[in-house]
């Protein structure tokens, strides 16, 4: 019986230790934490200062991607309106942002510096097809709040 | 036999390997721009730098042949450092643009350069810039900034095909690979450019920017084009065939193809793919559709009986489909008929087939009617090796035209159309041979003296018939197209101490494939179910595969047929010619979408994998024979797939006893054609009459007929060609024509299967009246 109040009154004891302690949890999203600026988050596509995009579609992040997260079909860039710096472009680029393990693998292989992974880390949707970033969302990044 | 030691191994192999070829044997890799076997040794790009114990300086791999007791090292600080200061040179006034470059992954010049290149470039200076991305014809581009000057492509072209139409131009940096004249390429053979290009400097239209190597798949396939039945990689990205490339088998081939096979493959997507059933004039699901048939095939049943079915196979069914029509004739339906479709009459029984092999020994090939360059391309390139390795082989053509292009010492006999077979015999009856088969075919010629278009002595004649039947080697190329030749085939065989070997290059391409599956071959049989159904006694015809009106040699016998049967079915990738006299047409599987067996015309069979799903509703042809089984509450279960491959002959169909001699037909003495008419021939054109392409639409000639400079003259066309309007019996029909200056006076060649069918309308072998068609002027 004696045993048993010690043993709460240790337990309890702890606990009312513990309130006064700092804390390590915030209260997000009111609240965000400042990331490492190397964070790897959420990727995008980048373009040069002209606005023309920067990825020509070589497929190397497709192939280095340990996740086969990316899918990339090349075509050759339409002539009419610019909207590549050089003949060939992608005209699909795709991430599975599931499959994805943020490893940073498709930045580093990539020639033209077009797929870059930002800090954005939102990543949170009710159905898995809205979890493929496509070309278009990948094009324009979100900023982080 | 030579004994020596690479990277301490020993091997032995025969005098005058090269080294790169030993080390090949033993599994060491020596890297190889320049070299290729098919071309032997060149020395241009010194990148398979060995070193040879003894040797002073590191030598070429591939120009050095192995000697006795000879101790190479491929690796080591000096043959590395070597490739690696090739390497550098290489890459001075390369572009460096690997992301955008579709031979990326694949190419030769990044592998070595990972393998033995510096890691980064000590050149600082401005790089020289030439041609990139520059259309050579409408399937090749260039770069000539990524092209090492292996020289591969220009010398396969001008010694291998023997159509100079690459050349290097320009001195030391500003050397590059460029056209003659820089006018597209127009050989046959230009695709095989692609796959010789160990760099990114020749690429493929068709296939620019579709894929990259690590996703996309490739399957061991067999071109369905021509009955040289070509082993190809099909290569498919997401369920599309986006590239089809030459497969080298070791000891068979070299893996050429002819752009037909290459660029031909865009048939599955083409706007006339068939993707939904068509029955009576309505859209279907192809469920829907077996029902239907299945009414009809049970009314055929009880109110004729079975014997009122029919079916014929065309097209490129493989040999299990073909196995299947023949096993759902004889379960579900037994009594009903089936028989190929087939454009030309005659028939080679497989005991007289040869193979490629006996044209890589061959001391005489003789053309009889036809061009292999046409028909069978690569069939050309394998006799024009042969002359290489051979100077002293004899290459003859027996035809209604010459036909043997520019072989050295080619000897043409033009015969007149229909006489081919009779000439023949003549020619080995002059030959004074004592033999009893050679004796009972000249008894049959009575008093036949040929005439021939071209200037022949009759020494010539006599002296052809000797060498067809003292040659050690011969090989005849025979196009199929008079029957009577078989006969005349077996008595060369009789009276010949040594083999006779015949390879048909007559269509359809798995001919010989269906024929082991249990699909009768012989023209006769096809033509009995024609003749019964013109007749009304067919109340069911299933065509599977075949374009009835227009593969038939007689459109209008064809077209009454189809017209008096009460139920046409077909199936099939297109829209067959006059659609409406099939009552339903329902959309089938091919090449690339079923797995099955083809057999070349060889008779090798080869498999061929499915790759891609079919589109649409297009089915599998054993979906449709089950269902309609299914429909007439019959069992026809397929257990297992056929095994069609023999235990005794291996990847060969079997070889049969040969057939009794039948007489030959001799020719009427021909009543000279009338001034102003034109005699037809038919020939097969592998460009022409089969699969729809996009992708080949630039290369389809534009003047498919053939006519003589001086009748093209006479008739009033320029050099260019120009329409020409036949006048017969079936009214008026017209071709475009360009003069060729193989083709004799009064005579019109036409291939088969052309648009709007000219030449099953006319006939083989008829008098046509032919004006030149008034240039209808614009407005
Ligand atoms: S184009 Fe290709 S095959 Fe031709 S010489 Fe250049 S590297 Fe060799
Ligand atoms: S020669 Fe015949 S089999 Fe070979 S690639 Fe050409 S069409 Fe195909
Ligand atoms: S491969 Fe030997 S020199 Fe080119």
């Amino acid at each position: 019986m004696l045993e048993g109040v010690k043993a709460l009154a240790k337990g309890l004891g702890t606990t009312f230790k513990a309130l006064t302690e700092p804390r390590d949890t915030i209260a997000y999203p009111e609240k965000r934490r400042e990331y490492s600026p190397r964070f790897r988050g959420k990727h995008m596509l980048a373009r040069d200062e002209d606005g023309h995009e920067l990825c020509v579609g070589c497929g190397l992040c497709e192939a280095v991607c340990p996740a086969q997260a990316i899918r990339v079909v090349a075509a050759e860039a339409p002539t009419e309106k610019p909207v590549s710096w050089t003949n060939r472009y992608s005209v699909d680029y795709e991430v599975d942002l599931i499959r994805c393990i943020f490893c940073g693998m498709c930045e580093e292989a990539c020639p033209t510096n077009a797929v870059r992974l930002t800090p954005f880390n939102e990543l949170a949707a009710y159905n898995r097809l809205d979890m493929i970033a496509d070309k278009e969302e990948l094009l324009s990044p979100p900023v982080r709040r | 036999m030579i004994r020596l030691t690479i990277d301490d191994r020993e091997i032995t192999v025969p005098e005058g390997t090269m080294i790169v070829d030993a080390a090949a044997q033993l599994g060491i890799d020596v890297p190889i721009y320049c070299y290729h076997q098919a071309l032997g040794p060149l020395g241009a790009c010194r990148i398979c730098l060995v070193q040879v114990e003894k040797m002073p300086k590191l030598v070429t791999g591939c120009t050095t042949a192995v000697q006795e007791g000879m101790v190479v090292h491929t690796r080591g600080a000096a043959v590395d450092k070597g490739r690696k200061g090739v390497l550098e040179f290489l890459l001075i006034n390369h572009p460096l643009d690997c992301p955008v470059c579709d031979k990326g992954g694949e190419c030769f010049l990044q592998d070595y350069t990972f393998q033995y290149g510096a890691p980064a470039g000590r050149y600082d200076e401005p790089k020289i810039h030439k041609l990139k991305d520059a259309p050579i014809n409408d399937f090749i581009i260039i770069d000539q900034e990524r092209c090492v000057l292996c020289q591969r492509c220009v010398r396969f072209m001008g010694e291998y095909v023997g159509e100079e139409q690459l050349l290097l131009e320009g001195r030391g940096v500003d050397t590059v690979v460029a056209t003659v004249s820089h006018q597209p390429m127009d050989s046959q053979f230009s695709g095989n450019v692609i796959d010789l290009c160990p760099v990114g400097a020749l690429l493929s239209i068709p296939y620019r920017y579709k894929a990259r190597p690590w996703n996309l798949e490739r399957e061991e396939s067999v071109c369905p084009h021509c009955p040289v039945g070509c082993t190809t990689s099909v290569t498919s990205r997401e369920g599309h065939v986006i590239r089809v490339e030459g497969r080298p088998v070791a000891g068979r081939n070299w893996g050429w193809l002819c752009d037909r096979g290459r660029f031909g493959y865009d048939f599955g997507y083409v706007e006339k793919r068939l993707l939904n059933a068509l029955v009576e004039g309505r859209e279907m699901s192809a469920a829907e559709s077996t029902r239907t048939v299945g009414r009809w095939l049970d009314a055929a049943l009880t109110d004729r009986g079975p014997e009122s079915v029919a079916f014929l196979v065309g097209g490129q069914q493989t040999m299990e489909e073909a196995y299947q029509v023949a096993r759902f004739s004889q379960e579900v339906l037994p009594g009903s008929r089936t028989a190929m479709v087939r454009t030309v009459e005659g028939y080679l029984p497989s005991g007289l087939n040869g193979s490629f092999q006996d044209i890589e020994r061959a001391d005489v090939v003789v053309y009889i009617g036809g061009d292999p360059y046409d028909a069978v391309p690569v069939v050309h390139l394998k006799v024009r090796e042969r002359q290489r390795a051979n100077p002293g082989l004899k290459v003859m053509g027996v035809g209604a035209y010459e036909l043997t292009r520019d072989f050295h010492g080619a000897k043409n006999f033009t015969v007149k159309p229909q006489h081919q077979a009779a000439f023949l015999a003549y020619a080995l009856a002059q030959a004074g041979t004592k033999s009893q088969a050679v004796e009972h075919l000249a008894s049959q010629l009575g008093t036949y003296v040929p005439s021939l278009l071209n200037p022949v002595t009759p020494e010539e004649i006599q002296a052809l018939g000797r060498t067809l039947l003292e040659s050690e080697h011969l090989v005849l190329l025979w196009d199929g197209k008079e029957p009577e030749m078989e006969s005349v085939l077996l008595a060369l065989r009789a009276a010949r101490e040594d083999a006779t070997e015949v390879l048909p290059t007559f269509g359809p391409s798995n001919w010989r494939g269906w024929e082991r599956a249990g699909i009768p071959a012989h023209f006769a049989s096809l033509q009995t179910i024609i003749d019964d159904a013109a007749q009304g006694k067919i109340s069911v015809l299933f065509v599977v595969g075949a374009d009835l009106l227009r593969d038939y040699p007689d459109r209008e016998q064809a077209r009454r047929a189809l017209e008096r049967v009460d139920h046409v079915v077909q199936v099939g990738l297109f829209l067959p010619e006059e659609v409406q006299l099939y009552h339903a047409v329902v959309p089938g599987a091919g090449w690339s979408e079923v797995y099955g067996t083809y057999t070349n015309m060889e008779g090798r069979m080869q498999v061929a994998m499915a790759t891609v799903q079919p589109p649409g509703q297009a089915r599998p042809l054993r979906t449709y024979l089950n269902s309609w089984a299914h429909a007439l509450k019959k069992s026809f279960v397929l257990e297992s797939e056929w095994d069609p491959f023999d235990d005794d002959s291996g990847d060969f169909v079997p070889r049969e006893s040969l057939p009794e001699l039948r007489p030959v037909t001799v020719p009427e003495p021909s009543p000279g054609t009338p001034p102003g008419s034109l005699r037809v021939v038919g020939f097969s054109l592998v460009m022409e009459g089969g699969m729809p392409s996009e992708i080949l639409a630039p290369r389809v000639p534009r003047f498919p007929g053939r006519i003589s400079p001086q009748d093209a003259a006479r008739l009033g066309f320029s050099e260019q060609g120009g329409e020409l309007q036949l006048e017969g019996t079936m009214g008026k029909i017209s071709v475009m024509v360009a003069p060729d200056r193989r083709i004799p006076d009064g005579i019109l060649a036409l291939p088969y299967g052309i648009h709007g069918s000219p030449l099953n309308q006319l006939g083989e072998g008829a008098s046509v009246k032919a004006v030149r068609l008034e240039e209808v002027s614009l407005g």
